[in-house]
C-alpha cells in the first residue's frame, strides 16, 4: 500500500507542474492584456505611454520566464495577487463567491447521489423491466438537455408565467430575517440547484444501472441469495457493493464538470459564485483571478482523483498490489 | 472482447446492426442534415429586418415567431443548422485527430512515451472544460475557426484514452507482429495496420464528440464568446432570449428544441454505435 501511495503521489507531481505551466501560458500567450481590456471598458482610449507605465505597473514587461518565476514563488507562498479589476487580494475575492459555490454545487451534489443511487440501483436490479425503461428514456433525455436552454425554460414557467419563484438573484431585496428569509433564500436556490442537479444526475444513474445490472450476474449474488438472503439484500448489500467502488474514483472527476456547470448557471441566475468570477474575470482578462480559479480548479481535482484512487487500491488489494483490476 | 483481424473496420458493415433507437436517431441526423442542405432558401428571410413586425407571436406566416429586430425565427433557426452542425462535426475532427495521435502513440510505445502522454491527458482533464473553453474562446478572435479550434483542443483527451486503450489491445496481435517482420515503418503500422482495427470504437467516441462539440459552441455563442453576433447560431438566439423573457418565450423556445433535438440525435446514434461496436467484439 505505501509502495502504491508513493508511486500514485510520485505521478501527480508531473501532473501539478503541467497545470500550473498550461494555466500559465494559456493567459500569458494570449492576445489583448489587461490594459487594453480597461481601455475598452471605460470606452477611452489609453494613450501609450499610460499603457507603458501600466505594464511596467503589473510587472507586463518582463519576460515571460522571468513572469513564470515570480508568479510560481508567489503561488508557492499562496500569495495569488491582487485582482487587476479591484485591486484586492485575489484570495480575498475567490473567499466571498467560494461559499455561494458551495452550497449551490454542495445541495446539487447530495440531490445527484441521493437520487441517482436509489434510482439506478433499482432500474439495475430488473434490467428491462418498466421502471428501468422509463428511467432509460427520462435520463437520456436529461442527459441530452443542455443546461442552459433548461434554465430559460424554467425561468419562462415557474417565474414569468406562475410567478412562484424568483427570476434570479440570492435573496430579496430587504431580506426578512428568520424563517421567512430562510424560505426566501430556498426559493433562490431551487432553479439554480434543478439546473445544475439533473445533468449529473443523469450521468450518475446510468452508471450505478450498468453497474448494478452487470454486478448482479455474477455469481456472488446468486450465492447470497441461495444462502437465504432477501433480494433487497443481495442487491444492495451484494451487487451495489461490488459496483460502488469503480463509481467512488469518478466522484473526483464529476468536480470539473460542477463547476464548468457552475459557470453558465452562475451567469444566467447572477448568483455570485466562483463560476461567475470566473466568466467575468475572462471578460476583463483580469488574469490574477483567472490564473488562481483555474489552478485552484484543477488542483482541486486532483486531489479529489488521487483520494479516490488511494480510497479504491485501499478497498481493492489487487489495485494497491499492481494486478490489473477485472 | 478480442479483436481479430477480420472484425477489424469491415466488421461493422458486414455483422453488427444498430438497434431500432439508433437508426431512428440516424435517421433524424440525415434529416437535419437535409434541413442544413435546404436552409440557404431561408438565407434571405432570415436577415430581413421588419420592426414593424418585432417580437410578434408565432403564426401562419411567422411558424417560430419572430425575435427582437422582426427577423422570422423559423428562418433563423433553419439558416444555423449547418452553422452547429458544421462546427459539431469538424470540432469533433480536430478532437479525434489530435486524440488519435497523442492516444494511439502512448498506448503504442508504451514505458516513457506512455508515461508522458498519460501525464498530459491527466492536466487537461484535471479542467473543469468550460473554463479551458472560455479562455480559449474568449482569446481568440470570434469565428467559426476559432470556436472549432477551442472545442477540439480541450476535448481530445476522452479520444485519446479510448485510442490508447484500443492500440494497447491489438498492439501485439499478430497481423501487428507480421506488419512489424515485413519491415514496415511505425507510422505505417499506426495508420495502416491499427487505425482501422480501433476505428469502430473511435467513431463511437466521436459520434458523442459531435453531440458534445454542438452543445459546447451552443454553450460559448449563448455566453457571448463563440461565434460573432452577425452570425445566426442556437446559441447566439437563446442569448437574446433572456433580455424578452416577459415577453417572446418562443425566442427561448424554438432555437432550444432544434439544440436538443440535434444533440439528443447524435448521442443516440452513439449509443447506437456503441452497441453495434460491443455486439460485434463479443462475437
Amino acid at each position: 500500500m505505501i509502495r502504491y501511495t508513493l508511486q500514485r503521489l510520485a505521478l501527480a507531481v508531473p501532473t501539478l507542474l503541467g497545470i500550473v505551466i498550461l494555466v500559465f501560458l494559456l493567459l500569458h500567450l494570449a492576445p489583448g492584456s489587461p490594459v487594453t481590456a480597461l481601455g475598452a471598458e471605460s470606452g477611452r482610449r489609453v494613450s501609450a505611454r499610460a499603457a507603458e507605465e501600466m505594464r511596467r505597473l503589473y510587472g507586463l514587461d518582463r519576460p515571460l520566464p522571468e513572469r513564470f518565476a515570480t508568479w510560481l514563488v508567489r503561488v508557492g507562498r499562496l500569495d495569488l495577487g491582487e485582482s487587476f479589476v479591484d485591486h484586492r487580494p485575489v484570495a480575498t475575492r475567490i473567499l466571498e463567491a467560494l461559499p455561494y459555490t458551495l452550497l449551490l454545487n454542495g445541495l446539487a451534489l447530495l440531490l445527484t447521489l441521493g437520487i441517482a443511487i436509489p434510482l439506478g440501483v433499482a432500474a439495475g436490479g430488473h434490467p428491462e423491466g418498466s421502471l428501468d425503461r422509463v428511467s432509460g428514456v427520462v435520463l437520456f433525455a436529461l442527459y441530452s438537455l443542455p443546461s442552459f436552454w433548461a434554465a430559460l425554460l424554467l425561468q419562462t414557467l415557474f417565474s414569468v408565467r406562475l410567478r412562484w419563484l424568483p427570476l434570479y438573484g440570492v435573496a430579496s431585496d430587504g431580506t426578512p430575517s428568520g424563517w421567512a428569509g430562510l424560505s426566501d433564500r430556498l426559493e433562490h436556490l431551487a432553479l439554480p440547484v434543478v439546473c445544475l442537479t439533473y445533468g449529473s444526475l443523469a450521468f450518475f444513474a446510468r452508471l450505478v444501472r450498468s453497474g448494478v445490472a452487470e454486478a448482479r450476474q455474477h455469481d456472488f449474488v446468486l450465492a447470497a441469495r441461495a444462502r437465504g438472503a432477501s433480494p433487497r439484500r443481495a442487491l444492495w448489500a451484494h451487487a451495489f457493493r461490488n459496483a460502488l467502488l469503480p463509481l467512488i474514483t469518478l466522484l473526483g472527476l464529476m468536480l470539473p464538470g460542477l463547476l464548468s456547470g457552475s459557470v453558465i448557471i452562475e451567469r444566467i441566475f447572477a448568483w455570485p459564485g466562483v463560476g461567475r468570477l470566473f466568466f467575468d474575470s475572462i471578460l476583463a482578462r483580469d488574469y490574477p483571478v483567472v490564473l488562481a480559479l483555474s489552478l485552484l480548479g484543477a488542483v482541486a481535482t486532483l486531489v479529489l482523483t488521487l483520494t479516490a484512487d488511494l480510497a479504491y487500491a485501499l478497498a481493492d488489494p489487487r489495485v494497491r498490489d499492481g494486478t490489473e483490476p477485472r | 472482447m478480442t479483436a481479430t483481424p477480420e472484425s477489424g473496420a469491415r466488421g461493422i458493415r458486414r455483422g453488427a446492426r444498430l438497434p431500432v433507437t439508433g437508426s431512428v436517431a440516424l435517421a433524424v441526423v440525415i434529416l437535419l442534415w437535409l434541413a442544413a442542405l435546404v436552409s440557404p432558401l431561408f438565407a434571405r428571410r432570415a436577415a430581413e429586418i421588419r420592426l414593424e413586425e418585432r417580437l410578434a407571436a408565432p403564426s401562419a406566416t411567422h411558424p417560430f415567431g419572430t425575435d427582437d429586430l422582426g427577423r422570422d425565427l423559423f428562418a433563423r433557426v433553419m439558416v444555423a443548422t449547418p452553422i452547429s452542425l458544421g462546427i459539431g462535426l469538424a470540432a469533433a475532427a480536430v478532437s479525434l485527430l489530435v486524440g488519435f495521435a497523442v492516444g494511439a502513440s502512448a498506448g503504442y510505445f508504451g514505458g516513457a512515451a506512455d508515461l508522458l502522454l498519460s501525464r498530459v491527458m491527466e492536466v487537461v482533464l484535471c479542467f473543469p472544460v468550460l473554463f479551458l473553453l472560455l479562455a480559449l474562446a474568449a482569446f481568440l478572435p470570434p469565428s467559426p475557426a476559432a470556436v472549432i479550434l477551442a472545442i477540439g483542443l480541450t476535448s481530445w483527451p476522452g479520444d485519446a484514452r479510448y485510442a490508447r486503450a484500443e492500440v494497447l489491445k491489438v498492439k501485439d496481435l499478430d497481423y501487428t507482429r507480421a506488419a512489424r517482420a515485413a519491415g514496415a515503418s511505425t507510422p505505417r503500422i499506426l495508420v495502416r495496420h491499427l487505425l482501422p482495427n480501433v476505428l469502430p470504437p473511435l467513431l463511437v467516441s466521436a459520434a458523442f464528440g459531435v453531440a458534445w462539440a454542438i452543445l459546447a459552441e451552443a454553450a460559448l455563442s449563448f455566453l457571448g464568446v463563440g461565434l460573432p453576433a452577425s452570425t445566426a447560431s442556437w446559441g447566439g438566439i437563446l442569448a437574446v432570449a433572456p433580455t424578452y423573457i416577459e415577453e417572446a418565450w418562443w425566442m427561448a423556445l424554438f432555437p432550444g428544441i432544434a439544440l436538443f433535438l440535434t444533440v439528443s440525435a447524435y448521442n443516440l446514434l452513439a449509443e447506437g454505435l456503441r452497441s453495434a461496436v460491443v455486439e460485434r467484439g463479443s462475437r
